[in-house]
């Protein structure tokens, strides 16, 4: 495994037990996460990106659980970590942003106390007026005074919260930061503002940071590079702009033509045709080919492979490969 | 000094001192939280006195001639009545109870030794302390762990186990509960006693201040009476606060696991908090706040055990008063009695709110 | 990983929605196919519910069930569950041709029959009794037999058998129970039939003080528990649901004043308040009914006027209104279906509370007339009794914690079914 690949997902499956029978809400996907990088995982709602993110950290159970699939961070296996060494990696190691900065936060905490309780829980040496004045020092550098640390959340504005958010994810220094649609709930200005911060921090602190959103103006904004997830499986994955210049896969190119531009007229805004699949009972072979306006007969039979199309730009789609020389690389 | 003083002052100074402290950290908000909730209080107890007034009224029987029986002939009946002020106009005779209220001052009971119903209650209402107390912190340590256990171990067998206990508990009739106890403990084991506060007589050494005896015979340093203050606790305690444990546990168990799948919960984990500090840290202590709330609302349920436990271990509380005095009649203590539960529950829901608000940091600011 | 709850995402994934599967079957075959999804509440239902009809058809015809009536005295009194009681029975020798004391009935002026009895024993009661009736029997026939026997009064029972056994007496009668204890001794006797001819009694859950059967005053007493929680349950369902609907839907001043005045009956202890409505009205059903029917109200009250305002805040409501549909038919047929499956679930847990409640005033001694077949009032008599006979307060405790239980089941289960917060996955 190359030096500059902080994450390495290899070929992760997620199971949810449901009423209805065993779902697969990520099936079999490979992914590598660079040093350094945004990179931003897109797809709609309920595709699998949030269970994607989640499980990077190993985050699942009750009806959730990995059957497969090996999480190779900086060097480590996860999946080999035992369940009850997982705490000490999560929060230290991989940080989490959530969607909703409102509920995130426990009511019954001040922020101090969530910044002090994260920092002592990883390192229990640390004494409380050193842990102060680091959780003084690290909301500072996020634009919080620190007079508002005795505070409440409940008495701090959406993006103030999520700055809160982004600055425990830092407490320890996080080398990998999950952010799980960390914008979706802030109005435009507020995005904005908050998208710039995280830039910035991510060439301060030299972060990693996975993007997991739907909508595809901040990928274009923020990211390096983009992976594009449909119905619990990877589809295309490539740097921002070799994948908007040039989208391999037909539901990429759908994706990139649905959304809004102030350029484009009305009428050319794309609306892709029919559902997206039950998870429960997936289309055989791609499982696009239902919806994809370039299907061909071996679409529905065979599932194809997730392969280099253009250099560094990876689809698992037949238009860019032959069915009888197949070969299963599976290499992000 | 008479135990009802003594009794106000063991309540009074820490409930006024805790005011105090909350007066002093608290924000603004929260001492107008606080002094909006007392003056709230009064119009509930308003509205509870002028429920039990009506009830008492308006429903079709007299208490009177059902006091007298056959042999009350109508000049009896209508002497009584004009000595209760029953032939007064009823918004006289309302007039007159809300005073009653204001004042504590009961009148006098109409049976026995005629003597003054705050005197009488002042005797009972410790005893109906020394059940209630102890018997809720037992229903609160077993609803509280037991709930949070279940929500832990949810789908597991201790969580069955928790679930069917609530539901059985529920099912439970007290009264039966506390004579199964009394047949086990008391009859076939003989470890004890069944009935009473106190051995009658280890009760003749015991000089009462608070009529609590369990306070009394520890501050006299009367040790054998202690002993048996103690033993004489044990069944009832255990009656009515199994009786509260099942309902506790449930409500524990639901918001334990409500709170369990917030986000905040979900955020905390990612952070690599562990399990057992975001069960007993976080979530317990977020579903505290609808426990609390809720807990206060079951105050119906203790008031009401309670009546029936002292009734099975003749216990000599307020419960047993009032069943007494129903028995005899006693038209006058009766009312007075159901008015002093109206202004409990009112009491006990200030209480309760009051912890609320320091619990909860969004109240408090 | 133990000790995790119900982790992230608390909904699967889109794609696994079970419940518009359901909604493509008739009703029947939905709540067959329930169970799949509902697991462990779906069986809590179905078995609650059989229970609850058994106890219904007990109510309905409880004299099919019931060995006599409950307040026959029909046995000794404080006979212990399943003990046979004591008979008075004729013992004979064994070679002796005659069985009971007709047999031993001779003509005038014969040999007066000796029979012993022990001095001081009930038995002697018993058979002059029993002589005296069979005499006047034989005397109004006037064939010239008459049964006038000579009652010889020995001081043991030893003694009594003893003048059997070498033929002094022609029997003796003595307790059924005694004989048992000495049968070894006198080989040469047996136990004849008893002296009124019927075979020893044992009941299953003993007798109480006076005699009664406690098993059949327990199967009784079913009918009245049940009456209490169903008549009591729909009284207030009647009440609270209407009122909560009008309050919710109309608003302003009307529900301003019901919901402080049932606010503040819903705070107040329901029993205390029953015992009150109870002793001003006097023992009877009726009014125990009505006394624990006011407790509920407000329960139906609130849950209802809560989910009235919330389905009057959705948009269909504000449609239907603005297509013209008239107050009386929203109520009807946007509103009222949303609150049945709570009003269903409480009305369920008010029955098992009702029952509780009703036995609570009973065993208080209030509320219903003490010779009444019922559990509450069956348990404060035995506990008067509970150093001797303690059966009588097991069973019919027992009884009432099997009805509320199903009851509270049912209602448990529902809630489980009907509710999405704490529905299981």
């Amino acid at each position: 495994m190359a030096d500059d690949i902080l994450y390495s997902v290899r070929n992760l499956t997620v199971d949810y037990k449901t009423r209805g029978g065993i779902v697969h809400a990520v099936d079999n996907v490979s992914l590598d996460i660079r040093r350094g990088e945004i990179l931003g995982l897109v797809g709609e709602s309920g595709c699998g990106k949030s269970t994607f993110g989640k499980a990077l950290m190993r985050l699942h159970d009750g009806p959730a659980s990995i059957p497969n699939g090996e999480l190779w961070f900086d060097g480590q296996d996860l999946m080999k970590v035992p369940m009850k060494d997982m705490p000490a990696i999560r929060g230290a190691d991989i940080g989490m942003v959530f969607q909703d900065p409102m509920t995130s936060l426990n009511p019954v905490q001040s922020i101090m106390e969530h910044l002090t309780e994260t920092i002592q829980t990883h390192e229990p040496k640390v004494s409380d007026a050193a842990a102060h004045a680091r959780a003084e020092d690290l909301v500072e550098r996020l634009g919080i005074r620190h007079e508002r640390l005795k505070e409440y959340p409940h008495q701090m504005s959406g993006g103030m919260r999520q700055r809160v958010m982004i600055s425990l994810a830092l407490a320890l220094r996080a080398k990998l930061v999950i952010a799980d649609e960390p914008t979706t709930s802030l109005d435009v200005i507020v995005e904005a503002k908050f998208l710039d911060l995280l830039k910035e921090l991510q060439e301060e602190f030299n972060l990693t940071i996975l993007l997991i959103t739907h909508n595809i103006g901040v990928v274009a904004e923020v990211c390096d590079r983009v992976a594009v997830m449909y119905a619990a499986k990877m589809v295309e994955v490539g740097s921002v702009e070799a994948v908007f210049a040039d989208p391999k896969h037909p539901y990429t190119q759908g994706l990139l033509r649905s959304v809004p531009n102030i350029k484009l007229d009305e009428g050319d805004l794309y609306k892709m045709g029919g559902e997206p699949p039950s998870l429960l009972h997936p289309p055989t072979g791609c499982r696009f080919h239902p919806r994809c306006p370039k299907a061909m007969d071996i679409c529905s039979r065979e599932e194809p492979a997730f392969e280099s199309v253009a250099g560094e730009q990876l689809a698992s789609c037949w238009l860019y490969q032959k069915a009888d020389g197949k070969q299963k690389v599976t290499n992000g | 000094m008479p135990p009802i003083t003594l009794l106000a002052l063991i309540i009074g100074i820490p409930s006024i001192l805790l005011l105090a402290y909350v007066f002093i950290r608290g924000s603004t908000g929260l001492r107008r939280y606080i002094l909006t909730r007392i003056v709230l209080t009064l119009p509930m107890v308003f509205i509870l006195g002028t429920l039990v007034f009506f009830i008492l009224r308006v429903l079709p029987g007299d208490p009177v001639s059902s006091a007298l029986g056959p042999k009350g002939t109508p000049e009896m009946i209508a002497s009584v009545r004009t000595q209760l002020g029953l032939n007064d106009p009823l918004i006289v005779q309302y007039g007159r109870f809300l005073w009653q209220m204001v004042t504590l001052k009961f009148g006098n009971s109409l049976v026995g030794g005629h003597r003054p119903i705050i005197a009488e209650m002042s005797e009972r209402f410790p005893a109906t302390l020394e059940l209630i107390i102890p018997a809720s912190v037992l229903a609160l340590i077993i609803g509280i762990f037991g709930g949070t256990l279940a929500a832990s171990k949810r789908k597991k067998v201790t969580d069955y186990i928790f679930r069917i206990y609530a539901v059985v508990i529920y099912s439970l009739p007290i009264f039966w509960l506390g004579l199964i106890l009394q047949l086990f403990f008391g009859v076939k084991l003989g470890w004890l006693p069944i009935s009473g506060r106190i051995d009658p007589i280890i009760g003749t050494t015991l000089v009462t201040h608070t009529n609590i005896y369990f306070i009394d015979s520890l501050i006299t340093g009367n040790w054998p009476a202690f002993l048996s203050v103690l033993q004489h606790l044990v069944l009832p305690t255990i009656t009515l606060g199994l009786i509260q444990s099942g309902l506790f546990v449930r409500i524990t168990r639901a918001n334990v696991i409500e709170t369990m799948q917030m986000d905040y919960i979900a955020a905390a984990r990612a952070r690599g908090i562990r399990e057992k500090v975001l069960i007993y840290g976080h979530a317990l202590k977020n579903a505290m706040i609808p426990v609390i709330t809720l807990i206060g609302l079951q105050v119906a349920i203790l008031l009401a055990g309670a009546v029936l436990t002292e009734s099975v271990f003749s216990w000599p509380g307020m419960g047993s008063y009032l069943v007494e005095r129903i028995s005899a009649r006693d038209y006058n203590a009766v009312q007075s009695v159901i008015t002093v539960f109206a202004m409990l529950v009112a009491l006990i829901s200030l209480a309760v709110d009051v912890i609320y608000s320091l619990v909860d940091p969004r109240v408090r600011y | 990983m133990a000790n995790q709850i119900e982790n992230l995402p608390n909904t699967p994934p889109e794609g696994a929605n079970w419940e518009s599967d359901l909604k493509k079957v008739g009703f029947v075959r939905r709540l067959l196919r329930a169970r799949h999804w509902y697991g462990a509440d779906w069986w809590f239902v179905l078995i609650s519910s059989i229970a609850v009809i058994g106890f219904i058809i007990v109510a309905i015809f409880p004299g099919l069930f019931a060995p006599y009536s409950p307040d026959a005295l029909v046995g000794p009194r404080f006979l212990a569950p399943g003990e046979e009681a004591a008979l008075s029975v004729l013992v004979v020798p064994s070679s002796a041709s005659y069985s009971n004391l007709k047999e031993l009935a001779a003509g005038e002026g014969s040999t007066r029959p000796r029979i012993g009895v022990v001095q001081g024993s009930s038995t002697a009661g018993d058979l002059n009794t029993q002589a005296q009736l069979i005499d006047q029997k034989l005397k109004e026939q006037g064939n010239g037999v008459r049964f006038r026997p000579v009652i010889a009064r020995y001081a043991s029972l030893d003694l009594a058998l003893q003048a059997v056994a070498d033929g002094t007496d022609s029997a003796a009668v003595v307790q059924s129970t005694e004989f048992v204890s000495v049968k070894a001794k006198f080989t040469t006797l047996r136990e004849a039939d008893s002296l009124t001819g019927e075979t020893a009694g044992s009941f299953a859950l003993g007798t109480n003080d006076i005699g009664q059967d406690l098993l059949s005053r327990l199967i009784w007493g079913t009918r009245i528990a049940l009456i209490i929680g169903f008549t009591s349950a729909i009284l207030s369902l009647f009440l609270g649901v209407p009122l909560g609907l009008l309050a919710g839907f109309l608003g302003g001043a009307f529900d301003r004043i019901l919901s402080l005045v049932m606010d503040s009956l819903y705070a107040f202890p329901g029993l205390i308040l029953a015992i009150a409505i109870a002793a001003v009205l006097g023992p009877s059903i009726l009014n125990i009914i009505i006394a624990i029917s006011v407790l509920y109200i407000p329960t139906y009250y609130r849950i209802v006027r809560g989910q009235t305002l919330s389905v009057k805040q959705e948009v269909y409501i504000e449609a239907a209104q603005s297509i013209g549909a008239r107050r009386p038919e929203i109520l009807g047929r946007y509103i009222l279906p949303n609150v049945i499956p709570s009003v269903f679930i409480i009305f369920s847990v008010n029955i098992a509370d009702a029952i509780l409640t009703g036995a609570g005033l009973s065993f208080l001694g209030l509320g219903l007339p003490p010779t009444i077949a019922d559990w509450g009032i069956d348990l404060a008599r035995g506990q008067r009794f509970i150093q001797t006979a303690p059966w009588m307060i097991t069973y019919p405790g027992i009884a009432i914690v099997l009805v509320v239980l199903s009851f509270t089941l049912m209602g448990e289960g529902l809630t489980e079914i009907f509710n999405p917060k704490l529905r299981d996955r």
